[in-house]
């Protein structure tokens, strides 16, 4: 299991998977808005999409866990 | 022979390796990217195609059986080493759709030249507006690197009914001549391949060079045959005159002066005469091998090495999105040797990475933007920094950088991603107007050469203090890529600040904000359409728009081409920048 986490505040701007997607190390899921610019945050490892705990446009403060990756 | 090794060998041979081969899902997530890419190159060379077509088609010159300058300039250059430049650069939107000359870099047996050649299927090499600049460019260039300079020239003479863009100025047509003049005398041959008549301006640009090599049908003269009217002394033009002039045409039989049988067989400018085009050709070939250049090896601090990883993986590293950070080190990866990178400072100023690289075996400085955001960065702000700003640390460390790049005559190469330098009461007591300046001043006490790539962003103060192209003395050629975007600031920041007065105003009084706002998104549009790579090449903001890929080739010429003849040597086992690195 892993969580993915905010490596910054910012705003949540784009949620790119949903609740039981596969996905694989390395692929985008969220695209973060910090200071003008987008950060994506990228899965850490390949499982199912377990949880998602924010939605588009949500405030987040840095080290919140975004997701949960199974 | 015994045993024999490169300079300075412990501090060259191997350097840090950096980047990394893409992950699957990299390359799988940038498929878009590389898609979006491909539309804007393909925009691009479309542009270049109306460019090489324009004037009479190639097929008419053919019949003639002339050469075209496109035909001439690929016969002359060795193959593959050709980095075109100023394409598409036309300043004053002339209707051929260029300057009427073709320039670049490229190499003649072996041998690294500036060349430019007259395009003679637009008005047989007319001087059409714009011309000039392009030219003082290229003679600039030539000077900045110390390479010859090879003409094919092909020139007319001024399009007389434009004679006013042409002619007259400080920088008009005939400053390419003192240009010329400039460099006979700093020791830059100047060899010209002559072809066609070239009268008056192209007279001076038959004689101004340093060795003439004519075709056969060549002449050049102080004035053409073609004046045959003489002054009308009416002071106009009606219908009397029109048919005298008719009739004076019609009977004139003249040759044109300054051919052959004079400049060769009399005045003996014309060092060679050739029966065919390809036979001048030859000609400057074979002066070329007569011209002093090292061998790389001289200069060279180990074995020429292509990068690890390919080039192609540009188009997937520099995100199309504006607003898309990446790792910047993995462009660099791809342009140096081997990818390595001894980085000069890596934890102090971490908005800028600077460091030394080989391209092709010989030594540069790199320097560049990194993106991202930099959480307890600067040092003197309370937010956080952002990649693309310079801030009071990377000021200081790419002044010092260059100042120790200069000591050891490493050429450098730019890589600019930029939005700006931070501003704010801050940033001013963090003195950053004043160390921006500073490098300005450490860029323009070194007398070494610069070559400037706009990766994306070339914006504010930052476009400038980073060796752009207003670094006259320094910066030889300045490169877009598809992603280029080039102004002072973003089209909504300037038309906030254009407009914010006049809202409040209108606001006040009770007036409709609508056609203010408007004209505001407007002037949002007219900055989007006024900073794309296209007009960035066409105004002369960047001396060429080059695909991604294409990156390693202009600087292994841009390189080669320093290392050929430099004026200063720093001996290898003596600089001070690769120790300083190690500490």
């Amino acid at each position: 299991m892993a969580d993915l986490i905010a490596p910054m505040s910012g705003k949540v701007q784009k949620v790119l998977v949903a609740v039981g997607d596969k996905v694989e190390v390395d692929d985008e899921v969220i695209i973060l808005e910090a200071m003008k610019m987008e950060s994506p945050i990228f899965a850490p490892e390949s499982g199912t999409v377990k949880e998602i705990k924010v939605n588009a446009g949500d405030n987040v403060a840095e080290e919140q866990v975004l997701i949960v990756i199974e | 022979m015994g045993r024999k090794q490169t300079p300075l060998r412990p501090y060259f041979e191997k350097m840090p390796d950096i980047g990394k081969a893409l992950s699957d899902a990299e390359v799988r997530r940038t498929e878009e990217n590389v898609g979006l890419l491909k539309e804007q190159e393909d925009l691009i060379k479309e542009a270049i195609e109306k460019v090489r077509l324009s004037g009479t088609p190639a097929e008419a010159l053919h019949k003639r059986g002339q050469m075209t300058a496109y035909d001439r300039l690929e016969y002359l250059v060795d193959p593959g080493t050709w980095c075109s430049l100023h394409t598409l650069y036309n300043p004053a939107d002339n209707e051929e759709g260029c300057t009427g000359v073709i320039d670049g870099i490229g190499k003649i047996e072996g041998k690294w030249a500036i060349i430019i050649a007259f395009d003679n299927k637009v008005m047989a090499g007319a001087w059409i507006a714009g011309q000039a600049e392009n030219i003082l460019r290229v003679t600039d260039l030539a000077k900045r690197l110390n390479v010859p300079l090879v003409w094919l020239t092909n020139c007319s003479g001024v399009k007389l009914m434009e004679q006013e863009n042409v002619y007259a100025d400080r920088r008009g047509s005939g400053a390419c001549f003192y240009r010329h003049a400039e460099l006979n005398q700093l020791g830059v041959p100047i060899l010209n391949a002559i072809y066609g008549t070239n009268p008056a301006g192209g007279g001076y640009q038959g004689i101004s060079p340093t060795i003439l090599l004519a075709h056969k049908d060549a002449n050049i003269a102080v004035g053409g045959a073609g004046i045959v009217g003489g002054m009308n002394p009416k002071g106009y033009f009606d219908l009397e005159s029109a048919e005298a002039l008719i009739e004076a045409t019609k009977g004139f039989k003249a040759k044109a002066p300054g051919r052959v049988e004079t400049h060769f067989d009399e005045t003996a400018y014309f060092r060679e005469v050739h029966d065919t085009e390809k036979g001048v050709l030859d000609g400057i070939k074979d002066y070329m091998k007569t011209l002093p250049a090292y061998d790389p090896s001289f200069f060279r601090v180990a074995e020429p090495a292509e990068p690890k990883f390919a080039v192609e993986d540009l188009n997937r590293i520099v995100p199309f999105n504006q607003k898309r950070p990446y790792d910047a080190l993995q462009v660099v990866a791809r342009i140096t040797d081997n990818s390595e990178f001894n980085e000069y400072r890596p934890d102090y100023g971490v908005e800028v990475f600077t460091g030394i690289a080989k391209i092709d075996g010989f030594p540069v400085g790199i320097i560049g933007n990194r993106q991202g955001i930099f959480p307890k960065y600067p040092e003197y702000a309370d937010y956080p920094g952002v990649g693309g700003k310079h801030y009071r640390q990377g000021l200081i460390k790419q002044s010092e950088f260059v100042t120790l790049c200069g000591r050891d005559n490493l050429p450098v190469i730019w890589l600019q991603d930029t939005t700006g330098i931070d501003v704010g009461d801050v940033a001013e007591q963090a003195e950053l107007l004043a160390l921006g300046q500073s490098l300005i001043y450490s860029i323009e006490k070194t007398d070494i050469s610069m070559m400037c790539v706009i990766l994306r962003k070339g914006s504010a103060a930052a476009h400038y203090i980073m060796g752009g192209p207003q670094a006259n003395n320094n910066n030889a050629f300045t490169l877009g890529t598809p992603l280029t975007e080039i102004y002072v600031m973003h089209g909504e920041t300037a038309a906030a600040a254009s407009y914010a007065r006049r809202l409040v105003k209108e606001q006040e009084a009770g007036r409709s904000l609508e056609p203010v706002i408007e004209k505001m998104n407007q002037m949002v549009q007219e900055y989007v359409d006024k900073s794309r790579p296209i007009y960035c090449a066409k105004r002369g903001f960047v001396d060429e728009v080059i695909a991604l890929p294409d990156l390693r080739k202009y600087c292994v010429a841009f390189t080669g081409a320093n290392y050929q003849n430099p004026k200063s040597i720093t001996p290898v086992h003596q600089m001070i920048l690769p120790r300083t690195i190690k500490g």
